[in-house]
């Protein structure tokens, strides 16, 4: 019971973060200067056709009214058109998240896959040569660029060496007959994997070290806890201990960091998608920032500002299921 | 530093063990560091970079404020310059031979052009000298990361404090709509926000600062959460103290160290959020030099020159590992667990 | 009496600090018979805490055991032999880490630390940590090891044990958890138990209840303890045996009886003035002089001449041996201090120190700083 409630409560207080961003979306366009109208009609429109468009989207409204038009509409998952596009804006959400969604989620991997045992060996040898050199590989990952690093990978792996493709992101669920060269939909996928190599060591390195650099404090602290001496002192061995007794422990604050970590990935998702010309909702927002296509802004930042929200929400879920002390009532 | 949960974790949280009890004092402070040769590193490439900025910088405006004059233009004196030789004079400008490689290096597209100690790390898409434009690039890289932290952590420890102090509902609303900001990737809020007001460095530092409020209001608040509860807290307001100075005597001063910690970690990030900015062209505008713009430059010419793209990336780099090793340093001066 | 089952020899523990050598465990030597409570007494900072890690062998980085010689049952825990070259070299007898691991810690040596608020783990189910240490070190299966852990919580007092087994730890008080950790302790049927403060953290009503608790079981079991305390009223209310602590040196070691109404040592004389006794009035208390001095840098002679109210010029020169002064109706009666030996005492001149009369209040606030 405990858990249904703690997952309810936490949707509901998740509410005012979104309505929130709709507010700071919707009021930063706003001040956008330059008047939509004219991007879709050219430098000279005839005052009927400007009239009929502004009518047609509602821009004859005072502000407040178009706020709660839009939020209303958004309540109705409706994101309105696209100007720039012409087309609804959640039919090019829908297009462009997946891609994005899925370089996150390889990314978030990758970053996860190497900075839990690189964190926690880290730890065990504390101050030995391989602390040293993954503490160092840690340092300089949270201080690189990504793009810079994305551009490297492109010098290096697509243009010297030619092994891995420098721009386009394949989804393994495409068609085989959109796909050049592959002959089914395994083909599709392997070549999919291939495409998703570089961006996602672009985009992965900074949350791998990042989550390294996290998962040996915490584990060093965690190390020294009385629980563990105990474990310790109950002749438990050291390999048990690390695996066990520590672990769940240890991964609380890497937990809480990946949560954290998704705003800047996001963010970091925009450069990725730039440095390898890859179609994604970071390419999108700034498309539709650059042409004040104001539907598309808000529409993308509020699905950026959704996707956040629920990362930390299953974070703190998945939190609340390693540490019983979240989400039961103690008897403290 | 830690920065609880974005949207739920109790007070006691984030008040808890988790955050080291400071031992306040600057003097204390740096005889920690002092004795930690990876901050002391840190805190080289720090000055040597600070210092080239700052010539850069007296370099920018002698060469603004001698060029208004004829008498030292007559005198030929902007030439000793760095500014007028290699920057933004519009005669090296665009005739320098363009694309050239790092010294002792070729270049695929024109063999026939070696690099030349002229050049010692070549030059970019319009002739101009990569190191130079290197050079003047840390002043705005290092200007930017330290005004940006400086906006944030002032409106932060604000909002933080008066969050924490207060409680009720205007911390409800204060912490609401810091997870709000802290909701939208920095990214794309600071790019809206420059397109709204501005496209220039200035609303770029603005901008980076408002968006990182959430880093520093969550830290103080904590501070404060924890520090409220102290016997000398209540003693002071059951003397009559007032709530402002209470905050600005006590509160403030003994977050001295988290906020230090915090402020030079996140010059480091600010700079690589700048350098994504520049690169995307919202950041510093041509001619001034920046390494993100670099960077985004150099996009196009990968193929032929990669050096050129390798440069402001490594500069960067430095910078960013430099501030890293100050805030790592400071923390494990401050932290007694971490270091034993 | 038979072979004690517990011989500490000469142990010696040192940490090596960036600011020097931290002797703080220096020759101690004392024994347990089968079924004897020890007590291991002294002010926080005396070494209690690193002679027991030493005897368990579990003594963290940057700390070292580098002399003297722990059996256990003929078993040689810390055992030192001299090499070819005069170095002190670990001896062939002494067991390895994982012969310690294996056949010493919970096996036959378990520990009840100071702290019961800390030694569960908060993300596992008490059941399952006292089950996995059963398992471990009594060799059942895993369905006998959930009996032997329900029992055990019954029999250490916990009401509902079925139910509480499948609980938490943040579930329960701090006297309860205390409760599940003597429980762990002897679920896992060792003969040596080491408490290292295990009241400490506990309320006074607690505390009472929790020491009837292992006097009961002690005598159920005939476990023997090692019970660290800086509390000499706990010691008079279960040891059998206590060693007083300073600075790294067991200085007096006697039974409990003697301990208290035949006085050897002025630093015990000055700790048991220091507590309230039903005989006394509070007036009457007379807590010690000064702070004890850091092990990094020990006084030289006897190290509790600073601060003993009977100091002379002797104490500061001369180290006292740790000896036999046991009256003739006494078993045995170890005291370390120059009063009781022909160096001099008598003749030496009295010694200015923190606890004498003749000793101004200046050196207290110049010391202070050290701290």
């Amino acid at each position: 019971m405990g858990r249904l409630r703690y997952t309810i409560s936490r949707l509901l207080q998740s509410i005012p973060v979104i309505v929130g961003v709709i507010t700071i979306t919707f009021l930063l366009t706003d001040a956008i200067p330059g008047d939509p109208v004219q991007i879709m009609l050219g430098p000279s429109p005839s005052a009927q056709q400007a009239e009929a468009i502004r009518a047609k989207f509602g821009l004859d409204q005072p502000l407040h009214v178009r706020y709660f038009n839009y939020l209303f509409d958004v309540v109705r998952l409706d994101l309105g058109t696209s100007l720039y596009y012409g087309v609804p804006v959640t039919q090019k959400i829908a297009e462009r998240l997946p891609v994005t969604l899925y370089l996150l989620l390889s990314s978030f991997t990758f970053a996860l896959l190497t900075a839990v045992p690189l964190g926690i060996i880290s730890a065990k040898r504390r101050n030995k040569p391989t602390d040293h050199i993954s503490r160092v590989v840690a340092l300089f990952g949270v201080s690189t660029p990504s793009f810079w690093i994305g551009l490297m990978l492109i010098i290096v792996f697509s243009f010297w060496l030619d092994i891995f493709p420098a721009t386009n992101l394949i989804l393994p669920w495409e068609s085989p007959a959109n796909v050049d060269g592959a002959a089914n939909q395994l083909g599709v996928i392997a070549k999919s994997i291939h495409h998703l190599i570089l961006p996602t060591i672009t985009l992965g390195t900074l949350q791998m070290a990042a989550f390294t650099r996290i998962e040996r404090s915490s584990m060093l602290e965690v190390l020294g806890e009385e629980y563990v001496k105990l474990a310790r002192a109950y002749g438990v061995s050291e390999t048990k201990i690390v695996r066990k007794h520590a672990f769940r422990n240890a991964q609380l604050p890497l937990i809480t960091l990946v949560g954290l970590q998704l705003t800047g990935a996001l963010g970091g998702a925009v450069l990725t998608e730039t440095v390898f010309s890859i179609n994604g909702m970071g390419r999108l927002i700034i498309t539709a920032i650059q042409n004040q296509d104001f539907q598309l802004v808000m529409g993308t930042t509020l699905v950026f500002g959704l996707v956040f929200v629920i990362g930390v929400i299953l974070t703190d879920l998945s939190y609340a299921y390693v540490d019983p002390r979240v989400s039961f009532d103690g008897s403290e | 530093m830690n920065m609880s949960n974005a949207t739920n974790r109790t007070d006691a949280d984030e008040s808890g063990p988790e955050q080291p009890e400071a031992r306040v004092g600057l003097r204390y402070t740096l005889s920690q560091v002092k004795r930690d040769p990876t901050a002391l590193a840190g805190l080289a490439v720090i000055a040597f970079m600070t210092l080239v900025a700052f010539i850069a910088f007296v370099d920018g405006v002698l060469f603004d404020f001698l060029s208004d004059f004829t008498f030292f233009a007559n005198l030929g004196i902007e030439q000793y310059l760095l500014a007028n030789t290699f920057w933004v004079n519009p005669v090296v400008d665009g005739t320098g031979q363009i694309l050239r490689p790092p010294v002792y290096m070729t270049n695929q597209l024109y063999p026939d052009q070696p690099g030349t100690w002229a050049h010692p790390l070549g030059t970019d898409h319009r002739g101009r000298d990569v190191l130079i434009r290197l050079f003047y690039g840390t002043r705005i890289a290092i200007t930017v990361g330290i005004v940006a932290t400086g906006i944030a952590m002032v409106l932060g420890m604000l909002v933080g404090a008066v969050a924490g102090y207060y409680g009720g509902w205007i911390d409800d609303a204060l912490m609401r709509g810091s997870e709000t900001l802290y909701a939208i990737p920095f990214l794309i809020l600071v790019i809206a926000f420059m397109t709204a007001f501005g496209r220039n460095l200035t609303f770029a530092m603005i901008g980076v600062g408002i968006a990182t409020i959430p880093t520093f209001a969550r830290l103080i608040r904590s501070r404060v959460l924890s520090v409220r509860e102290e016997d000398y807290i209540e003693a002071a307001r059951a003397a009559g103290v007032r709530d402002r100075d209470i905050i600005l005597r006590h509160v403030i001063p003994n977050s001295f160290a988290p906020i230090l910690v915090q402020a030079t970690l996140q010059v480091g990030v600010n700079i690589l959020i700048i350098a994504g900015l520049s690169f995307l062209g919202y950041g510093a505008q041509p001619p001034t030099p920046s390494w993100g713009q670099m960077l985004s430059n150099s996009r196009q010419y990968m193929l032929p020159n990669p050096w050129f793209s390798i440069w402001p990336g490594i500069a960067i780099l430095i910078t960013v590992v430099g501030f890293n090793l100050i805030g790592d340093g400071l923390r494990d001066a401050l932290d007694p667990r971490i270091n034993n | 009496m038979s072979e004690p089952i517990l011989k500490v020899e000469n142990l010696k523990t040192q940490f090596f600090t960036e600011e020097g050598t931290v002797r703080a465990v220096d020759g101690i030597s004392f024994e347990v018979n089968e079924g004897e409570l020890v007590g291991l007494v002294g002010e926080s900072g005396a070494g209690k805490s690193v002679a027991t890690s030493s005897i368990m062998r579990l003594v963290e980085d940057p700390g070292e055991i580098v002399g003297g010689t722990v059996t256990y049952k003929g078993k040689k825990i810390v055992d030192f032999e001299e090499g070819p070259d005069g170095e002190l070299r670990r001896s062939p007898e002494m067991l390895s880490n994982e012969e310690m691991r294996k056949q010493i810690r919970g096996r036959e040596i378990a520990i009840i630390f100071q702290d019961p608020m800390e030694a569960l783990n908060p993300v596992f189910k008490v059941g399952a940590q006292l089950r996995e240490f059963i398992e471990i070190n009594r060799d059942v299966s895993s369905k006998r090891a959930k009996e032997i852990a329900v029992d055990m919580l019954r029999e250490v007092g916990i009401p509902e044990p079925e139910k509480r087994y499948e609980s938490y730890p943040h579930q329960f008080s701090g006297g309860m958890r205390q409760r599940v950790i003597i429980a762990m302790a002897l679920a896992c049927e060792p003969d040596l138990i080491i408490a290292d403060e295990p009241t400490t953290a506990l309320d006074v009503t607690v505390e009472g209840q929790i020491l009837d608790l292992v006097e009961d079981l002690q005598q159920k079991y005939n476990t023997s303890f090692v019970w660290v305390t800086h509390d000499l009223g706990v010691v008079a209310e279960i040891c059998d045996r206590v060693n007083v602590m300073y600075l790294g040196e067991i200085i007096e070691q006697a039974d409990v009886d003697d301990l208290f109404h035949a006085t050897r040592h002025p630093y015990t004389e000055a700790l048991l003035n220091s507590i309230p006794r039903p005989d006394q009035s509070v007036d009457e208390l007379n807590p010690i002089k000064g702070v004890m001095p850091e092990a990094i840098n020990p006084p030289s002679g006897c190290r509790f001449h600073t601060r003993c109210p009977e100091a002379r010029t002797v104490c500061k020169e001369v180290h006292p041996t740790y000896q036999d002064v046991s009256d003739p109706d006494e078993s045995s009666h170890f005291v370390s201090c120059v009063k009781y030996e022909d160096v001099g005492y008598d003749d030496a001149e009295s010694l200015d120190t923190e606890a004498t009369d003749a000793f101004s209040g200046g050196l207290v606030e110049a010391r202070g700083d050290g701290q």
